[in-house]
């Protein structure tokens, strides 16, 4: 499955922000998340796997073939005509050091690092997609906003099957029984192709609004 | 002269018979007059240029249909073909894709694969008659790199090379326009230009930046518009005529060869040839300087714009845990020190991996990647070895410094080419075997003879930055006033750049910053462009921006003014109060750095640690509490306060180790089996730890019987269990149960983001916290206080 590890040159500082709970607390901690974004970064192992399968009649026609099962997922891949199922991960290193942070007594850094990680992911994930968008707007494609499991109603337990047939077992992610990815900050997602429509995504707004959870600290 | 491209081959080739699914170059050889048929059309439209129908005729692209052994005699059919069409009304370019890989380490591609795989499809091209060699519609840099490099090296066709831009600008990997021009010029590169993607409207503004950058001509070939789907077929929206209308602006922004990408037809061509081809085209009016490129940024060393600081730390002479750490192959000090010097105002880093014992060609090209992975300033390749060298300059995704080329036979012999190869500039080092010349006028004709052989390896002025060689005044007591000298005459005879290491001046010496900053402030002034030098030093830092107030570099001092009005805030004084508010009050604004002198304070004061603990630590924590309670303050604020409640309480038993302040009674906690998250378990602990708790952390993925035991054993007050998904909260369920079976009375507190009071309830827990903040005030309502 073809490997795009995209290149982060600078990690969002605001989207650290948010991912931290500080959305709103702009006057603390400016020069704590600068350093935690700067770590993050150093830290960072990008890597990136994708692939392009038909989905017809809620179906992915992958090998074995994935059934969509879900409202919220169905919905958001109706009219589409092909999917990118994707996996993303910043690696294990940043992870070590949340952790070590914290046995240190650094919480405040440990949990801006953590933020930064996420912030990372998510950039990286944003980047594959950028790659997809040139790729296959080529061909006349529109892209729909990624949708992970856990989104909406989508059930976790479909991270079984979309962890196969993204590959991201290439890029070192593993599955726990508890359908959690390892390393955390990763990601697996699915994309929609469609012909045509408007629903392009703005950064990051969509996962957030096809959450239930109004009254999360991260919410945009 | 303009030229003229054909348009798409794709969509003719589908109309012509091909298959959906099909191998699109294997036409060439079963429908070859389907192919030839292609390129009269596009020749009797006007085409003065066709290209061969091999945009996919690479081993790595054939393999997808099982033709990876036909390379060469696809692409000597489709060549054939070609000019048997053009005849003599013609010329035929060699068409080259991308791989479809990305190549290390954005990919799983290694460069010198991919190398090999253009080399085999160019040298067929070139073999079979082609007249140009075309690498088109790349998204990454150091793709292009490898196929210019393999294209120049089995033949001397010219090489256009056109990358595919996004709509924000740049490649999908994030190449500029300015930075390909730098890079792809330098390594010599005949056309250099754009196609695919985007419709020629979105191009203008590319192929202007194209042309301001290099000195070769600029090639377009847009899509017809940016393409939807009908009935399952992609279509492009614009007609031939606004197409064709659209060359009267692409020639203006600077393009001498134009031609069509998808959705284009032999009516574009037609339209677009009948309006440009009696346009003259812009020769190109650039003035070479040198410019520096990485993947997505171009640095510009120049006398008349700012001084360019060339950062020296990535060097393990003399730094000797850094040393330490590359020879055991890790580069995580090299990494920081990358970010932190372009953090600190360095625009250009030096990489050197000088250590003894380790294979340096294979360190330097580690090095090279990581670093261009992370931060977006040229790089000077650093070594003496010519082997080390090749790694870097091949790894980086731009156009490097070579440093340094001196006049010793070696350096001239292997590293010019190598230069030239790569397309790097130099940093040119008056010295020779017989050593460092003495006078300025020695140095000055060494440079010379060095330009002269640098030259002769087709190299040009905008490839060169000159040193000054500093030598140390303890040794010479003229050292300084040769180096003033030499700038001058670099500046008066070459009216190149110049460069310097600054610190050697002062070797041997006192106060050796004083010394090190007059001399920069000296230099500057007689005409330094690019110092090599530690930018984390503040006195230089200094020097060098009110230099730039004084040499006219920041016009009026702007920039100074701006910076020194920065910095002056007051801080307030909480030392003035009563010690254990002033306690408290650090506690709350995380001021980790005051807080062990006011705990000793305290302590001198004869307050108890108990008395401390109660009205100063404890106090500040529920009025943080309380803040964040009511949104005022947010979770990491919390963190940084129990932080520094930890070093108060460190600090306490420090100095009063006898008195045991009283616990609330003991916490055990855990995040429950099947859940790998336990930073929100870590933060909960953390605050209860912090609040007078004996904590007592199990770790995460724990299992039931382990909490139940470690719960009995500890004579547990409270429990708490965390789990994050929905997939692991149904193991709370399990350890309350358990914990009952096993008759322990610790209550049980339970929190994690998919939890809810209903869920803890149903579950039998005795509270659900919903935050770090929350568990602690439950906490203590548990056990009674």
């Amino acid at each position: 499955m073809p490997i795009y590890n995209a290149q982060i040159l600078e990690i969002d500082a605001a989207e650290t922000r948010r991912y931290a709970g500080l959305k709103t607390a702009q006057n603390f901690g400016e020069k704590n998340i600068a350093d935690a974004c700067a770590e993050a970064l150093i830290l960072s192992e990008v890597r990136g796997v994708w692939e392009l399968y038909d989905y017809k009649n809620c179906t992915v026609e992958s090998e074995p073939p994935f059934t969509i099962a879900g409202n919220s997922i169905i919905k958001h891949l109706s009219g589409c005509e092909k999917v990118i199922c994707v996996a993303v991960t910043v690696g294990a290193a940043i992870e070590r050091e949340i952790n070590k942070k914290f046995e240190r007594g650094e919480y405040l850094n440990s949990v801006l690092l953590d933020a930064a990680a996420t912030a990372a992911v998510e950039q990286a994930a944003d980047l594959m997609e950028k790659n997809f968008a040139a790729k296959f707007s080529k061909e006349g494609y529109k892209m729909r906003w990624r949708f992970s499991p856990g989104y909406g109603d989508w059930d976790l337990t479909a991270q079984e099957k979309l962890f196969k047939i993204s590959g991201a077992e290439q890029i070192g992610i593993s599955l726990t029984s508890a359908m959690m990815l390892e390393p955390r900050k990763s990601v697996t997602a699915i994309i929609g192709l469609e012909k045509k429509g408007q629903e392009t995504r703005g950064k990051g707004q969509g996962n957030c609004a096809a959450c239930n959870k109004i009254d999360c600290p991260m919410r945009k | 002269m303009i030229e003229i491209f054909d348009g798409a081959m794709g969509t003719m080739l589908q109309a012509g018979g091909l298959k959906a699914g099909a191998c699109p170059e294997l036409m060439n050889i079963e429908a070859p007059e389907v192919v030839k048929k292609i390129h009269r059309a596009y020749i009797e439209a006007g085409a003065t240029i066709i290209e061969t129908n091999t945009f996919g005729a690479s081993s790595l692209k054939l393999a997808h249909y099982g033709l990876e052994n036909r390379v060469h005699e696809l692409n000597f059919a489709a060549v054939k073909i070609a000019k048997e069409a053009a005849q003599s009304q013609a010329k035929v370019a060699g068409s080259i894709g991308p791989t479809g890989k990305f190549i290390s380490p954005l990919g799983d591609l290694d460069f010198d694969d991919a190398y090999n795989i253009f080399r085999e499809q160019a040298l067929a091209l070139a073999e079979a008659g082609a007249d140009f060699l075309i690498i088109e519609t790349c998204i990454d840099i150091q793709e292009m790199r490898a196929a210019l490099l393999a294209a120049k090296d089995v033949c001397n066709l010219p090489i256009i090379c056109q990358l595919s831009y996004s709509e924000d600008g740049r490649t999908v990997t994030g190449t500029d326009p300015q930075s390909a021009a730098v890079i792809l010029d330098a390594m010599g590169a005949s056309i250099i230009g754009v196609n695919c993607s985007l419709g020629p409207e979105q191009l203008v503004p590319v192929v202007k930046i194209l042309a301001e950058n290099c000195r070769v001509p600029v090639s377009v070939q847009p899509n017809a518009g940016m393409p939807y789907l009908e009935d399952g077929k992609t279509k492009f929206p614009m007609d031939a005529k606004t197409f064709g209308s659209w060359g009267i602006k692409l020639v203006e922004a600077g393009a001498s060869y134009l031609g069509g990408c998808c959705g284009t037809t032999p009516e574009h061509i037609r339209e677009l040839a009948n309006v440009v081809k009696k346009l003259i085209p812009n020769p190109s009016s650039l003035v070479p300087t040198l410019m520096l490129a990485t993947r997505s940024k171009t640095v510009n060393i120049d006398k008349n714009l700012p001084t360019v600081l060339i950062g020296e730390r990535i060097n393990p002479t003399g730094r000797k845990k850094l040393a330490a750490e590359i020879r055991e192959g890790s580069l995580l000090g090299v990494k920081k020190d990358a970010l932190n010097q372009v953090k600190a105002g360095a625009k250009i880093l030096d990489v050197n991996m000088g250590v003894g014992g380790i294979n340096q060609p294979e360190m330097m090209a580690e090095a090279v990647k990581e670093i261009a992975r992370i931060t977006d300033a040229p790089l000077a390749i650093d070594t003496g070895d010519a082997e080390a060298l090749e790694a870097g300059l091949k790894n980086f995704p731009g156009r490097a410094l070579i440093n340094s080329v001196s006049f010793e036979p070696d350096r001239i012999k292997n590293f010019l080419p190598l230069a030239k190869r790569y397309g790097a500039a130099i940093l040119i080092l008056p010295l020779t075997e017989k050593g460092v010349p003495k006078t300025s006028a020695e140095r000055v004709a060494v440079a010379k003879k060095i330009i002269d052989a640098a030259k002769a390896h087709g190299l040009d002025d905008g490839d060169f930055l000159l040193d000054a060689l500093v030598m140390t005044i303890s040794a010479d007591k003229n050292a300084c006033l040769e180096v003033l000298n030499t700038l001058k005459l670099y500046r008066e005879q070459f009216g190149l750049p110049t460069t310097m290491g600054l610190s050697n001046i002062s070797f041997g010496l006192p106060n050796r910053p004083l010394i090190n900053s007059t001399f920069f402030a000296m230099c500057l002034a007689a005409g330094l462009d690019a110092p090599i030098m530690n930018p984390y030093d503040e006195s230089m830092q200094n020097v060098l921006k009110s230099a730039a107030a004084l040499l006219g570099k920041d016009p009026n001092g702007l920039n100074f003014s701006r910076e020194q009005g920065l910095g002056n805030r007051e801080q307030k004084n909480i030392i003035a109060l009563p010690t254990l508010d002033a306690i408290k009050i650090a506690v709350q604004e995380g001021d980790k750095d005051e807080i062990p002198a006011l705990i000793k304070k305290a302590v001198d004061e004869n307050f108890s640690a108990d008395e401390i603990t109660e009205r100063a630590l404890t106090a500040a924590m529920n009025e943080l509490g309380e803040d964040f309670g009511s949104g005022k303050i947010f979770l990491p604020q919390v963190l940084l306060s129990a932080e520094t409640m930890r070093l108060a309480f460190d600090e306490l038993k420090k100095i009063l180790p006898a008195q045991e302040t009283k616990t609330h009674g003991t916490f055990v906690i855990a995040t429950v089996k099947g859940d790998v998250h336990d930073l929100g378990k870590n933060i909960v602990g953390a605050l209860i730890s912090n609040s007078g708790f004996k904590l007592i952390d199990l770790g995460k993925d724990v299992d039931s019987a382990e909490i139940v035991r470690a719960a009995i054993e500890n004579d547990a007050d409270i429990v708490g269990l965390c789990a994050l998904m929905t997939t692991t909260m149904i193991q709370i369920d399990k350890v309350i149960a358990d914990l009952h079976a096993a008759g322990c009375a610790a209550k049980v507190m339970v929190g994690g983001a998919a939890l809810t009071q209903e869920y803890a309830d149903s579950a039998g827990a005795d509270a659900y916290a919903k935050d770090g903040v929350e568990a602690v005030r439950l906490a203590k309502n548990l056990i009674g206080e």
